[in-house]
């Protein structure tokens, strides 16, 4: 018998979860309540949309950029067939309905990183993002803050991210729109001779893939930005 | 679009965001729980859009972009995405102000039984 053999429960077996009903959680149910019973979508189209939602995430796309800085034949296939080599990280741009979800465009392109050339995407219209492969987009990508001034001032911008780049390397900001979507395949850093794919992927943050920072070694986590308001043209002194 | 709705305005008056309610129960998700029906919640509409007075994609971001920035500015996200969607189809006319004041309440009761 080990001095572990008891029977009681631990504290903080399950997760702690908000126990009060808040008015968002019931607005959000009204809303989609209304919409089904007024016949704009049904029940089984909100519920597919909301599985495809649940399951998206950055790992695939960290896994192509891994898997293309490994075998460069892969990476070709990722530039010149980027449908097909999202396939082989488990997505298909044409989950969930046969054509992609009516946001997610099914015209994908892949940027790699050149050591004069770094990648940066943005939509300057909305907030269109390579969801399928991606996930949802972060809180600062859909800010107006950061759609209007990247375009401008990327320099800065990036800056605010942490990301200092040197003069004698191009910054291109690739504009998404509704379209087209992007992604950036950064180049591998170094200190990471010899890595699996899966070591690889830990560097491989969201951050990187969008292009407002680099892989390094040891940086496993994205970027804390604070969000910006935006300033209103029409409210401006 | 930037006018006010009463009962939104409750809503917002109310505070129950999510930083606030996450911090009151010791909970760390950083996205409320009702996020990913939303999102379905928008998908599904962006395939509707073009239904009469349904907001296509461009239009919904559109308009939540103002109405983040004016109306719903001390709102976080996602509640500014959610209100603002509401507010949308409300000052459409897709949805009305008194039946979503009713089925907010209906619901409510629903939750709490």
């Amino acid at each position: 018998m080990t001095d572990h053999d008891h029977d009681h429960d631990h504290e903080r077996t399950v997760a702690p979860m908000v126990d009060e009903i808040t008015d968002f959680e019931v607005l959000e149910i009204a809303l989609r309540e209304l919409c089904i019973e007024k016949g704009i979508f049904t029940a089984e189209e909100h519920r597919l949309m909301t599985e495809f939602a649940e399951q998206i995430g950055p790992t695939p796309a960290a896994h192509l950029v891994a898997k293309a800085w490994l075998d460069p034949e892969f990476k070709k296939l990722a530039l010149a067939e980027p449908m097909t080599a999202s396939k082989e990280v488990g997505v298909d741009w044409l989950h969930p309905t046969g054509w992609g979800t009516p946001s997610d465009f099914t015209a994908f392109q892949i940027l790699a990183d050149t050591p004069t050339v770094h990648n940066v995407i943005v939509c300057a219209l909305c907030s269109c993002y390579p969801r399928p492969i991606l996930g949802n987009s972060p809180e600062w990508y859909r800010t107006p803050n950061y759609r209007r001034r990247l375009v401008r001032w990327p320099r800065q911008v990036l800056a605010e991210f942490g990301l200092y780049l040197p003069d004698e390397i191009t910054v291109h900001v690739q504009d998404s729109n509704q379209k087209h979507r992007f992604m950036v395949m950064p180049l591998r850093p170094e200190g990471t001779d010899g890595w699996t794919e899966d070591q690889l992927v830990e560097i491989i943050t969201r951050d990187c893939l969008i292009g407002v920072a680099l892989p390094k070694a040891g940086v496993t986590t994205n970027v804390i930005t604070a969000t910006r308001p935006a300033i209103h043209p029409g409210n401006a002194g | 679009m930037s006018e006010r709705i009463e009962v939104l305005q409750e809503i917002v008056a109310r505070n129950q965001v999510w930083p606030v309610m996450a911090a009151k129960w010791g909970v760390e998700n950083p996205v409320p729980p009702w996020k990913t029906s939303l999102d379905g919640l928008c998908d599904a509409l962006d395939r509707a859009a073009c239904d009469e007075n349904i907001p296509d994609f461009k239009a919904r971001r559109d308009e939540e972009d103002e109405l983040s920035a004016t109306v719903y500015s001390n709102l976080p996200y996602p509640e500014n995405q959610l209100v603002a969607l509401a507010h949308s189809l409300v000052a459409r006319g897709v949805i009305d102000e008194a039946e979503l004041q009713q089925r907010l309440a209906s619901i409510r009761e629903r939750l709490e039984a």
